[in-house]
């Protein structure tokens, strides 16, 4: 192998990704209120769809994706990620999104190979 | 709206990223907002730090090390430990609060880092994912995929519980050529 890169862009694109994120939530959970017996299949969705669009960038990046739902109850969540990686190559996004029923947190971790 | 929603988010909830504390990087989040008719959705990154250098590093031509696999595969087995020991000996005995869990989330990922860092796997790139939440009468499902080698690349999760808050690890390795 003599080349891995040919001068083509490896960096993680925050914007591109976030458009990704939102665009899946939408789609995958959109008008909906919470309802625990579709919960697990919304994430799925969500999850799935992400990693559908993502591959499609065809990007020489490995992906994983996390998806949060929970429902407004009132309770506190926090959140933290710490990562080992390329900080010029790798990156992450994280994408929050709610409605009158539920938050959705969506993180994508980008790592080049 | 934005305002209001906002201060929302940030009390309930609150995702930042962090790079280690012995870095010497900036630390930026971006927040931008978007609406649609019913749903806020809020994006927040890390600014990439390979932007500010300076002197950007030339691409690196690496010599074919003609290894197809790695030396050391990631213990899944001693990073459970690891999460297991770590979780119970920071929140054992603690109660939910905003600003003290949040503090938390973000030392814990900091600790297990590091430890995951001391087992030594070479070529190994490390994610840790830490969740804290409150003990109310919500329902919260949490998922993720990857899009990675199956042979090299594995994770491992824990869970911890006490009367007041649950907490949620993830710690992700994946193998770099």
């Amino acid at each position: 192998m003599d080349e891995f890169q040919t001068g083509e862009e490896t960096t993680f694109i925050v914007d591109d990704v976030s458009t990704i994120i939102k665009e899946s939530v939408e789609a995958a959970i959109g008008g909906n209120t919470y309802q625990h017996s579709r919960v697990n299949q919304w994430t799925t969705n969500v999850v799935e769809q992400c990693l559908s669009q993502l591959s499609k960038l065809g990007k020489p990046f490995k992906y994983i994706v996390t998806c949060i739902i929970m429902q407004k109850n009132g309770a506190g969540l926090q959140t933290a990620s710490s990562c080992f990686w390329d900080n010029s190559t790798d990156g992450s996004c994280t994408v929050r999104w709610e409605n009158k029923s539920m938050y959705c947190i969506v993180s994508v971790f980008g790592l080049a190979i | 709206m934005s305002d209001l929603a906002k201060e929302k988010a940030a009390r309930l909830l609150k995702k930042r990223g962090s790079l280690s504390s012995l870095g010497s990087h900036e630390i930026k989040a971006k927040e931008t907002t978007g609406k649609t008719k019913d749903s806020i959705s809020t994006v927040s990154y890390i600014d990439d730090p390979g932007h500010h250098d300076d002197n950007p590093r030339p691409a690196v031509q690496m010599e074919n090390t003609y290894q197809l696999s790695p030396t050391r595969r990631f213990p899944v087995m001693t990073v459970n430990d690891i999460l297991k020991d770590v979780l119970a000996s920071y929140l054992q005995e603690e109660k939910y609060e905003a600003e003290l869990c949040r503090q938390m989330t973000k030392t814990i990922s900091e600790v297990v880092k590091a430890r995951v860092k001391d087992l030594m796997i070479p070529r190994y790139k490390i994610i840790v994912l830490i969740s804290i939440g409150q003990l109310s009468d919500q329902n919260m499902r949490m998922g993720s995929r990857c899009l990675w080698d199956v042979a090299n690349d594995t994770f491992s999760s824990h869970t911890f519980k006490n009367s007041s808050l649950f907490a949620i690890a993830n710690v992700y390795g994946v193998y770099s050529e």
